[in-house]
């Protein structure tokens, strides 16, 4: 089977039925996508998948062949790091860490169909687990990343317009 | 003045941190004073991957570019230790935090946390006790009881400042001037008077030979530059990209993955496998065995996910008891608490006297359930046995509990044992325990030569913990004329987290459960005023295993007590801010905490329809805390959480960004367990074994929480914990406010309440 994640070609030769995640931690060692809970219901394992965060724990690598695949280390090709990663430093969002890639997975996909999103809003589409309790710091990081992300667009379209 | 810690330091030993010349790297021992072999061997290290460089002491090694590198021996699990001890050092050795690279040490003796043996923190400079001295010898280097600050607050700051000096008496002897013409700056030494300037790089290899002649004082906290102020964690990038390493994602050349299935039942054993072949014919499955004691069977094989499907088709034969259930031991706790007490922790007065036939009294019957950790990284750990040698890789508290763990499952000598410590997903008492050590070490001596990853699926995690244990409470109370506690009792029953604990990681120092502290901790020390009182407890004999689960006795007993407390104050028909804040009068830093939280929550001032508060305040880990929460009824037994007012004295603060995100943490947690934290028991078997069954608090549900921190002038609390115990009663506390209702069983949910 053929995968394409983050922009590279990648051949594997398991079973169908594998689920996605024990692809990419344990045959091809990209071990920023993280193992909670194998049921769907944490969303450590949280990648993009042709741009919708999708929780591969339980998604068979068949289901994601031909798509484009988006883990946590392809977020930011370029050494620079997105809105959202910054606001997550600024914000000092991770204690432990285990279930923050699956957050800021989570939080540029809801970015990406929502720019403004209200707490509601937040409430509604983050439902990843985070033991350490970092709730507050996230919705205030989602925030700060939606101003940031309007920064950046509003200077594009400025330089553009040059 | 000179700082409180430091103004009597007249008299010092070199132990700690006064190096002996010429030793560098690999093989230095600093610090040889006093004549007992115990006191020789305390502030041992090795030095071993500590990066190129000379070291200053077992704290510091500085290289030639300039790179200080900063041993940081315990472990990061979300509080922040990677930058507060690192912060510490670099606030006496006159370094940015920028400058400053970070390792994990091995377990040596130069690295114990004794304030986990001994109530008291080290001093700076002068000799230690015997219990000190036993941790260092042990040497017992781990990261529990919220105490990382509060050990490490006098020496790690003398290991900076003893660095300085020695780099400052280099440079005085390389311009051959008086070492009073010298100072330290921004990882420089300055000549006063020419105004040159030397690196620390240049100076390190003459100052790692200078012998000091005095220990020097530290700073006062007037002159901090570092410490008292929100410092970024250096942490988080990594955090942020992916990069960072937990236990999990060790990978090492051919290592194959290993998943166990324990034993069904609690305290069974597993006899055989009846399809053992047909199991190791399965793709990718390299090897399928049974544990030592038949606690588990293990699959290793070429992917984790074979290895768990594998380990699920296993047809085990077993033993065990499968008739323990929730409804048995809830039995045997009432008989406990009737006829079994084994301790008395507080006895004042004669409680039973004024209750017995006695008049208006109070009575309650609390329990809360067993607690799973349920850390977000499954539990896991990775062991290559290569002969007579051993390396470890896990996300541990405990280094030296890795070491001890590889040396009895895989019988490999110490001294042929490398630890690697990595961040941990979560700890919160769980990874201080050795069991996944062991049962790494005893599947990678099976497979010499081969690293192996053991993982716990969530299901096994969840199914077979160490879990806080279910604790029943029953009380009784009288209160005299104007509402004050005439009597107090509180008898409970439970299982002893010490002698669980401590018999699975030491078996040696376990003291009997009558003699366990942890039991009655935050019940039996109450600062509140009371004529007469009695605190007991009794054991439950089970096969359950209970561990220190974040903020252990303190988890329940603050439920426990905050909420009869506020049975008390509505018996007295008083507010229950001001009928604590006057039983409390004595201990100016509660009514300090507590009337700060008044105040910040507007306490005083009613809420708007259908809004209520409840208040709770605690004392764990030297540390006090207290709460407001603020709900809103949606409608009937629906409430959504709006707001926790969190005040905390924690003394002198370090990182006051940490101590903020700590009381956020301990706060969601308690809520998880507020909420709806259960593990239950039927057939022998525990029911929940996901988070499907076993919910977290998430987003939707999660209040803001705002902080407090006290301007105190003392010796650093914990603050990993204690904003955990008060959580609880405070919310319980406000949902009677809201529906007259007295939860005294948890979770809320199994009484019909639901949250939004």
């Amino acid at each position: 089977m053929e995968l394409k994640i983050n922009g590279k070609s990648y051949t594997v030769n398991t079973e169908e039925s594998m689920p996605l995640l024990w692809v990419i931690r344990d045959e091809l060692n990209m071990t920023g996508t993280k193992y909670g809970c194998g049921v769907s219901s944490c969303g450590a394992c949280s990648v993009m998948i042709d741009g919708v965060a999708t929780r591969t724990c339980t998604l068979p690598v068949s289901a994601a062949v031909g798509k484009e695949i988006t883990t946590i280390e392809g977020l930011n090709p370029n050494g620079e790091l997105t809105a959202v990663q910054k606001a997550w430093i600024q914000h000092q969002v991770p204690q432990c860490g285990y279930c923050q890639s699956g957050m800021i997975v989570a939080a540029e996909a809801l970015l990406n169909e929502n720019a403004n999103p209200t707490d509601e809003d937040i409430n509604n589409s983050i439902t990843n687990i985070c033991r350490c309790g970092t709730y507050n710091r996230i919705r205030a990081a989602i925030h700060t990343a939606a101003e940031l992300r309007a920064l950046e667009t509003e200077l594009i379209k400025k330089v553009m317009g040059e | 003045m000179a700082d409180n810690n430091t103004s009597k330091t007249k008299k010092w030993t070199r132990r700690a941190f006064i190096a002996t010349g010429g030793l560098v790297g690999v093989g230095l021992i600093v610090g040889i004073g006093g004549n007992v072999y115990l006191s020789k061997n305390a502030y041992k290290y090795s030095g071993k991957g500590f990066g190129d460089g000379n070291s200053l002491n077992a704290w510091v090694r500085i290289a030639p570019d300039n790179t200080i590198t900063v041993a940081v021996p315990r472990a990061e699990m979300g509080q922040g230790v990677y930058t507060s001890i690192p912060m510490m050092i670099a606030e006496e050795l006159e370094v940015s935090m920028d400058d400053i690279k970070i390792y994990a040490p091995q377990p040596e003796p130069a690295y114990a946390n004794a304030l986990l043996l001994v109530p008291e923190p080290k001093k700076e400079y002068s000799s230690l006790t015997f219990m000190q001295k036993v941790a260092h010898f042990l040497p017992l280097v781990a990261t529990g009881g919220s105490t990382a600050i509060s050990d490490g607050y006098n020496y790690m700051r003398a290991a900076g400042a003893t660095a300085r000096e020695m780099l400052i008496e280099a440079a005085a002897a390389k311009w051959g001037v008086d070492k009073s013409k010298c100072y330290a700056e921004n990882a420089h030494i300055i000549n006063k008077d020419s105004k040159e300037k030397l690196t620390y790089g240049e100076l390190a290899e003459a100052a790692s030979k200078v012998k000091l002649a005095k220990m020097p004082l530290l700073k006062e906290k007037k002159d901090w530059k570092i410490l008292g102020k929100p410092v970024a964690r250096l942490d988080i990038p990594e955090k942020v990209t992916g990069k960072a390493e937990f236990g999990l994602d060790v990978r090492q050349k051919d290592m194959l993955y290993a998943v166990i299935r324990h034993a069904t039942y609690h305290g069974g054993t597993i006899t055989g496998i009846n399809n053992q072949a047909d199991i190791e014919a399965k793709r990718g499955v390299k090897k399928v065995l049974i544990l030592p004691k038949g606690i588990g069977a293990v699959v290793v094989a070429d992917n984790t996910w074979r290895a768990k499907n594998a380990a699920l088709a296993l047809d085990l034969e077993e033993t065990g008891d499968a008739t323990l259930s929730s409804a048995k031991i809830d039995a045997q706790a009432e008989e406990v608490i009737a006829n079994k007490i084994i301790a008395t922790p507080l006895q004042k007065g004669n409680a039973a006297k004024v209750l017995d036939g006695g008049e208006g009294i109070i009575e309650a019957k609390y329990d809360v359930p067993y607690l799973a950790h349920a850390c977000m990284e499954p539990i896991n750990c990775t062991v290559l046995v290569d002969g007579d040698k051993a390396d470890v890789w896990c996300g541990h508290q405990g280094s030296s509990i890795m070491l001890d763990g590889v040396n009895a499952g895989a019988g490999i000598a110490k001294e042929n044992i490398t630890v690697h410590t990595k961040y941990l997903g979560g700890g919160f008492g769980r990874r201080a325990e050795v069991d996944m050590v062991l049962n790494a070490a005893h599947v990678a001596k099976e497979m010499n030569g081969t690293p192996i990853q053991l993982v716990y699926t969530r299901e096994e995690a969840m199914r077979h913990e160490m879990y806080r244990p279910a604790v029943k409470s029953h009380f009784r109370a009288k209160l005299d004329g104007s509402g004050g506690i005439e009597a107090w009792e509180n008898k409970m029953a439970l299982q002893s987290v010490g002698y669980s604990s401590v018999m699975r990681i030491k078996p040696e120092f376990a003291e009997p459960p009558e003699k366990d502290g942890s039991s009655s901790e935050g019940a039996a020390n109450l600062p509140y005023e009371m004529k007469n009182a009695l605190v007991a407890f009794g054991q439950l004999e089970l096969p359950i295993q209970v561990g220190n689960w974040r903020s252990v006795g303190s988890s329940q007993n603050a439920f426990f007590t905050e909420s009869f407390m506020d049975e008390c104050a509505h018996a007295a028909g008083q507010d229950p801010y001001k009928y604590r804040r006057n039983l409390l009068k004595n201990h100016p830093r509660f009514v300090a905490v507590l009337d700060k939280v008044a105040e910040m929550s507007k306490w005083n001032t009613p809420l708007g329809e259908n809004r209520f508060r409840g208040i709770a305040i605690h004392e764990s880990f030297r540390s006090i805390v207290a709460q407001v929460v603020e709900i809103t009824k949606v409608e009937d037994k629906k409430f959504s959480i709006d707001k926790y007012y969190n005040v905390i004295d924690c003394g002198r603060v370090i990182n006051p960004d940490t101590v903020e995100a700590q009381m956020q943490s301990g706060i969601m947690y308690g809520l998880t367990a507020a909420l709806y934290g259960e593990i239950t028991f039927d057939e022998g078997e525990v029911e929940q074994y996901n988070f499907p069954q076993y919910e977290i608090v998430r987003m939707n549900v999660a209040p803001q929480v705002e902080v407090h921190i006290m301007d105190t002038d003392t010796h650093p609390g914990g603050v990993g914990e204690p904003a955990t115990p008060p959580a609880a009663p405070a919310l319980a506390n406000a949902i009677f406010a809201a529906t007259g209702d007295r939860v005294r069983a948890l979770p809320l949910q199994k009484h019909g309440y639901s949250f939004v």
